[in-house]
């Protein structure tokens, strides 16, 4: 797999050495067919993970390049934006990449409700939805463009102590 | 040159004597009591010098890395991460309660925020999840002199390592081919007696020292046993106990042999795998063993698989369908003088079997629970869940839901399904509440 020692130390933190190498053994464990990378099934293999509507998006965001696969790299970093250590700038990206598809640095309509609709499955009808994706763009929109920034996203999450809330100790 | 030849028979005839006393030792301290069933303690006294040169060991090892500044143990013993147990409903609530302050009078029902729950979650099963870990050999807080259960401690001192090398010594040396010895081959067995005796021999060559708890609860004709089910040795430690008909699937390779060897002599009951997929073949077929009332008790393990003794999976219903009395039976190893676990995936028969004999000794305890029944307005899942609690409990082992078949397979989408329906409640339960005001 490597060796832990050669990554550059601006990866490595905010992990400490023993951290890393928990993850290491982590990341092994997880990585099946020995790749040296973990392919979405190979993460959709954790039980407790399946039952977690948010998933696809989570694993979306680990891999930064987008070639489908999660390599070591990929995985800490991707982990270290919930390290204790990690800073509110960092966390607010994390939640705002959820619900931007497509990367281009806005929410808009269509995607908050695709986000919505995966976490309520078939329990709520489309018009209902609908509803409040429409009312949360209307409240939450300053500029009026009809769709979400990450100024105006941070605006009204950045009171919440997103901080402590999107944090996994190690 | 010829002053030689005088040693030469010297040390042929020390041979000599040296082998034939080690025959009569195997005779008198390991056969013999095995056919009568008695033992002489000298196991137990085994065991207890073992116990006191671990606990220096590790104190030794304590203190070397004390002196090193080494961290030696693992913050959390239940895996690399601090887990927050919140459910779904508090924890949206205390996200929206903090942020409340802050938002108009109209609140939406839902709530930019409401992902962080799910995410967090997610983020600590890919670091840390409560299944897999059950499926890998449980990791030991002092290190037993077996250098396959070395994961944390490193090179401390030079007595440790001569303590070790000697220990390697004994075990590849003594006790490795006084199990090869004794092991009784798989020639015809001639009764049930004679396959006590065999199990009971068995059980001297693994060196297991087995400690059995309210054997006034043992299982009777008519009866099914179940228990949990952490390697094929289970097998042998309730059989040596007691005489049962066995339940399984048929192995190829080494367990293949030994089964259709036990076919001779007993009433077992093998089925294809392609057989367990036909349940009502399988419960057909326990039924009529259970309802002859001379034959001899079934012995299955409802976990399906071999689980790493931490914890109880789930039960597969089947052999609670059938109605009979169950008699749960719980066994729990001590890890401490060697792993019992057999991780399928990892090793294969013959591997186990000489890593089981090159351990220490193998320590368990089995007790015996008292038998349970179907009540009238329970199905055959809350019953199975019934008797895992019980099993769990009284071995000190976690009761989990998950099933041990997930080593294999995925979870179905039905869990996903209550995630979604629980966190749709929770929306529209705050839209209702503000029409209604």
């Amino acid at each position: 797999m490597g060796n832990e020692a050669s990554y550059p130390k601006e990866m490595c933190s905010p992990f400490e050495k023993g951290e890393i190498k928990r993850l290491s053994k982590r990341f092994k464990k997880l990585d099946l067919d020995s790749s040296g990378t973990l392919s979405v099934e190979e993460l959709m293999s954790l039980p407790e993970l399946q039952n977690n509507p948010l998933v696809k998006r989570v694993i979306d965001i680990f891999d930064t390049d987008g070639n489908g696969e999660v390599d070591f790299e990929e995985f800490v970093t991707g982990l270290s934006q919930f390290s204790v250590r990690g800073n509110e700038e960092q966390k607010l990206r994390f939640a705002f990449s959820i619900y931007d598809l497509d990367k281009d640095g806005y929410i808009s309509n269509g995607e908050l409700f695709q986000v919505l609709k995966m976490m309520v499955g078939e329990n709520l009808k489309g018009w209902q939805l609908q509803q409040m994706v429409d009312k949360t763009i209307i409240i939450m929109d300053k500029d009026g463009d009809g769709r979400l920034s990450f100024q105006e996203f941070s605006a009204l999450v950045r009171g919440l102590e997103i901080h402590k809330k999107l944090v996994v100790t190690l | 040159m010829f002053l030689l030849l005088p040693f030469d028979s010297l040390i042929v005839n020390l041979l000599g004597i040296s082998l034939t006393v080690l025959f009569t030792l195997l005779l008198v301290f390991i056969i013999v009591p095995a056919i009568f069933g008695v033992s002489f303690g000298i196991r137990k006294l085994y065991m207890k010098t073992l116990l006191k040169i671990f606990a220096w060991a590790t104190l030794r090892m304590e203190r070397g890395a004390k002196e090193k500044n080494h961290q030696l143990y693992k913050p959390y013993t239940n895996g690399i991460i601090a887990k927050d147990p919140t459910s779904l409903e508090e924890e949206i609530k205390e996200i929206r309660r903090s942020g409340s302050s802050k938002a108009l009078d109209n609140t939406p029902e839902f709530e930019l925020s409401d992902i962080f729950y799910f995410c967090r979650k997610g983020m600590e099963t890919i670091m840390d999840d409560e299944v897999t870990k059950r499926f890998s050999a449980e990791e030991l807080e002092s290190w037993n002199l077996l250098s396959r259960t070395n994961y944390n401690f490193q090179y401390i001192s030079l007595r440790l390592t001569v303590l070790w090398g000697l220990g390697v010594l004994i075990r590849y040396c003594f006790l490795l081919p006084l199990s090869v010895c004794v092991l009784p081959k798989p020639k015809e067995f001639l009764s049930k007696h004679v396959h006590l005796m065999c199990y009971r021999i068995c059980v001297r060559a693994l060196t297991a020292i087995i400690t059995y708890h309210d054997r006034k609860n043992r299982p009777r004709n008519g009866g099914i046993c179940v228990a949990n089910h952490t390697s094929p040795i289970d097998v042998i430690i309730l059989a040596s106990d007691g005489y049962y008909a066995m339940v399984g699937q048929v192995h190829g390779g080494l367990m293949g042999v030994i089964q259709r060897a036990m076919v001779k002599a007993c009433p077992h009951v093998w089925f294809e795998r392609s057989e367990v997929k036909d349940r009502h073949l399988v419960a057909k077929r326990l039924t009529e063993h259970v309802q002859d009332k001379s034959k001899l008790p079934i012995l299955i393990f409802p976990e399906g698989t071999c689980i790493n003794n931490t914890s109880v999976m789930m039960f597969k219903k089947g052999s609670f369908e059938i109605g009979a009395t169950v008699y749960p039976v719980a066994i729990k190893y001590d890890p401490q003088f060697g792993d019992a676990f057999w991780n399928s995936s990892k090793y294969g028969m013959v591997t186990y079997l000489l890593r089981m004999m090159t351990s220490w000794a193998i320590v368990c305890s089995v007790w015996y629970l008292p038998p349970m029944t179907r009540e009238k307005d329970e199905d055959a899942v809350q019953f199975a869940n019934r008797v895992k609690s019980a099993i769990a409990r009284q071995g000190g082992l976690v009761d989990l839901l998950w099933d041990g078949g997930l080593k294999r397979e995925k979870v179905k989408d039905t869990f996903k399904e209550e995630q979604q329906k629980l966190y749709s409640k929770m929306i529209v339960g705050n839209h209702e509440d503000r029409s209604r005001s």
